[in-house]
C-alpha cells in the first residue's frame, strides 16, 4: 500500500511540475507531429512504387500507417527519456536528496516518475495518431479490439524502460549525452521508420538491443495485421525477458547509486 | 571597442573550454551526423539506390547522398549560428552577468563582435568536422566553385544572423530557450529542403519554407558547391536572402531593444 502511495505522490508531483504553462503543448503535440511529418516526407525521394525493394516487407501504400504506429511507440519511449533527463534538475535543486531522506520506496519513486511523465506526454499524440489512423484508412484499418492489450504492452514496456533510464541518471549529472547519442539510433534501428526486416544482418543485430523493436513488432502485429498473441509469442517472450532483465538491473543500480551517494557525499554534489 | 572585443572573446573561449566539455561539441553536430549516416544506410541498404522518378526534377540533381549531406551540413551550421546569436543575452541573464554587463560603459558593438567571432570559431570547427564526415559518406568535392561558395555563405550568414535577432527577441519575450528554439529547429527540419525537396510538401505549406533563410541558403549552396554553378546561376536565391535580411534585420534589432528594456524593468526594478 505504501508503495502505491509513494508512486502516486510522485506522479502528482510530476504533473504539477510540468503543467504550469500552456507552452508544454509544444513539446507534447506539435513537436511529435512535425517530426512524424518530416519522417514521412523524408521517404518521398525514394521509390515507393510496387517495384520498390521495400515492398517485400511492407506495403508501400500503407507506409503512413506503418510510420504512424512506429512513431506512437517511439513517442512513448521518448517521453521517458525526457523525464529521465529532468531527474538531473531534481538533483541540482536538491529535492532528490530530500526524497532520499524519506522512507519512501526508491523503486516507487523511480517508476512513479516514469509513469507520471508517460501519461502526460503521450496521450495527446495517441489521440492524434488514432484520429489520423481512422482518417487515413477508415475505421476498419485497425483492429479496435486489440488496442487495449497493445497499449497495455506498450505502456508497461515504456514504464520499465523509463525507470531504468531514471536510475542511470542518478549516477551522473552529465548522462544526458548518453541519451542524445542513443536516441536517434533507437529511432532508426528499432524500426520506427523502416521495417527491421529490410535491414542487412548487422542492422538486425543492432535492433535486438532496443526493447522498442519488439514492442513495435507486437503492436503492429496486433493492431494492423490482426495477428493473435499466440502468433507473436517469440517477440513476446523476448520482450518479457528483456523487461525482467531491465527491472533486475534497475533494482541493482538503484542500490549501487545510493551506496555511491553515501560514500561520495550527498545527492547534490556527487 | 577592441578591449571589450578581446575580453569577450577570451572570456567565452575559457567558458567553452572549462564549463562545457567535449559533450557539448558532439551534441551540436550529432543531428547532422545522424542525418548523414541514416540517409546513407537507407539509400544503400534499404532502398538499394532506387529513387522516386520526380526526385531528379525537384532536386535538380540525381545525387541523393550529396543532396542530403549538404542539407545536413547547412542545417547543423544554421542551428549553431541561431543558437549562438539568439541565446547571447538570455544566457547572460541566467548566469547573472547581464546586470554587470549593462552597468559597465563597455562598447555593445565590441561585446557582440567578440561574442560572434568566438562563436564562429566553434562553428568553423564543427563545419570542417561535418565536411570531412560528408566526404566519407559520398559528398562530392570535384565541382566546388570556391568563389561562389564563399559569396553564398557570406550572404547566407548575414541573413541567418538577422533571423537570429528575431528569435532572440522571442526568447526574451517568453523567457524560454528550450521550447522556442526547438520548435523553430524542428519546423526548419520539415520545410527547408534538408532531406527532401519542399516541392513534395503540399503547396499551401511551402511558403513557410520560403521565409526561412535556410531554404534558399541550401538551394544556392547545393548549386555552387555540389554542381559547381556560378554565382549568376543562383541569383534568385541570393535575392531572396537579401530580401529576407532587409525584413528580419530591422525587425529583430527593434524587437531586441524593446525586450531589453522590458527585461531590465522586470528583473532589476
Amino acid at each position: 500500500m505504501r508503495w502505491i502511495t509513494g508512486m502516486w505522490a510522485e506522479m502528482v508531483k510530476s504533473h504539477q511540475h510540468n503543467f504550469h504553462s500552456k507552452m508544454i503543448y509544444f513539446s507534447l503535440l506539435i513537436w511529435p507531429v512535425l517530426l512524424f511529418l518530416t519522417s514521412y516526407y523524408s521517404l518521398k525521394p525514394f521509390n515507393l512504387e510496387a517495384t520498390s525493394p521495400i515492398a517485400e516487407f511492407v506495403d508501400p501504400d500503407s507506409i503512413m500507417l506503418f510510420l504512424l504506429t512506429g512513431f506512437l511507440g517511439y513517442i512513448f519511449f521518448w517521453s521517458l527519456v525526457q523525464s529521465a533527463w529532468q531527474t538531473s534538475y531534481e538533483r541540482q535543486t536538491g529535492t532528490l536528496e530530500l526524497i532520499f531522506l524519506t522512507p519512501v520506496s526508491r523503486l516507487a519513486f523511480v517508476y512513479g516518475r516514469s509513469a507520471g511523465n508517460l501519461f502526460e506526454a503521450a496521450w495527446l499524440f495517441t489521440v492524434f495518431s488514432v484520429l489520423l489512423l481512422v482518417a487515413l484508412g477508415g475505421p476498419q484499418s485497425i483492429i479496435w479490439s486489440a488496442l487495449p492489450i497493445a497499449f497495455l504492452i506498450l505502456i508497461i514496456s515504456a514504464v520499465v524502460w523509463g525507470g531504468f533510464l531514471n536510475v542511470v541518471f542518478l549516477f551522473s549529472r552529465d548522462a544526458s549525452i548518453l541519451f542524445t547519442i542513443l536516441e536517434e539510433p533507437m529511432q532508426f534501428f528499432a524500426g520506427v521508420r523502416l521495417p527491421v526486416a529490410a535491414f542487412p544482418i548487422w542492422g538486425k543485430v543492432i535492433a535486438v538491443v532496443f526493447p522498442l523493436t519488439f514492442v513495435l513488432d507486437i503492436f503492429r502485429g496486433l493492431v494492423i495485421k490482426g495477428q493473435h498473441l499466440s502468433q507473436l509469442s517469440t517477440s513476446l517472450f523476448i520482450l518479457a525477458g528483456i523487461l525482467i532483465g531491465l527491472i533486475f538491473l534497475t533494482t541493482l543500480l538503484m542500490k549501487l547509486a545510493e551506496k555511491h551517494a553515501k560514500q561520495s557525499g550527498n545527492m547534490v554534489l556527487f | 571597442m577592441w578591449l571589450t572585443f578581446r575580453a569577450t572573446f577570451i572570456r567565452n573561449f575559457i567558458t567553452m573550454k572549462r564549463a562545457y566539455p567535449w559533450s557539448f561539441f558532439v551534441g551540436h553536430i550529432l543531428t547532422g551526423v545522424y542525418l548523414t549516416l541514416f540517409a546513407f544506410l537507407t539509400y544503400h541498404y534499404v532502398f538499394d539506390q532506387s529513387m522516386d522518378g520526380q526526385f531528379q526534377s525537384y532536386a535538380e540533381t540525381g545525387d541523393y547522398l550529396s543532396y542530403v549531406i549538404s542539407g545536413a551540413l547547412l542545417y547543423t551550421f544554421s542551428v549553431s549560428l541561431l543558437m549562438i546569436v539568439s541565446r547571447a543575452l538570455i544566457t547572460e541573464l541566467r548566469e547573472g552577468t547581464l546586470e554587470a554587463l549593462l552597468l559597465t560603459p563597455s562598447s555593445r558593438k565590441g561585446y557582440f563582435l567578440g561574442y560572434l567571432s568566438q562563436g564562429f570559431m566553434r562553428m568553423g570547427i564543427e563545419f570542417i568536422a561535418m565536411l570531412l564526415l560528408g566526404a566519407l559518406f559520398g559528398l562530392t568535392f570535384s565541382n566546388v566553385n570556391l568563389l561562389a561558395t564563399g559569396t553564398v555563405l557570406a550572404v547566407f550568414i548575414t541573413c541567418l544572423f538577422s533571423q537570429a535577432l528575431v528569435l532572440g527577441g522571442f526568447m526574451l519575450q517568453f523567457r524560454d530557450t528550450y521550447l522556442t528554439q526547438n520548435t523553430l529547429f524542428i519546423l526548419m527540419g520539415l520545410v527547408c529542403s534538408i532531406t527532401f525537396p519542399i516541392e513534395y510538401l503540399p503547396q499551401s505549406v511551402q511558403w513557410i519554407g520560403l521565409i526561412m533563410p535556410l531554404t534558399h541558403g541550401i538551394d544556392a549552396f547545393r548549386d555552387v558547391f555540389v554542381e559547381g554553378a556560378g554565382i549568376i546561376a543562383v541569383r534568385e536565391s541570393i535575392y531572396w536572402l537579401i530580401g529576407l535580411t532587409i525584413i528580419y534585420f530591422p525587425v529583430g534589432s527593434l524587437f531586441l531593444q524593446r525586450m531589453e528594456r522590458t527585461v531590465l524593468e522586470k528583473h532589476f526594478g
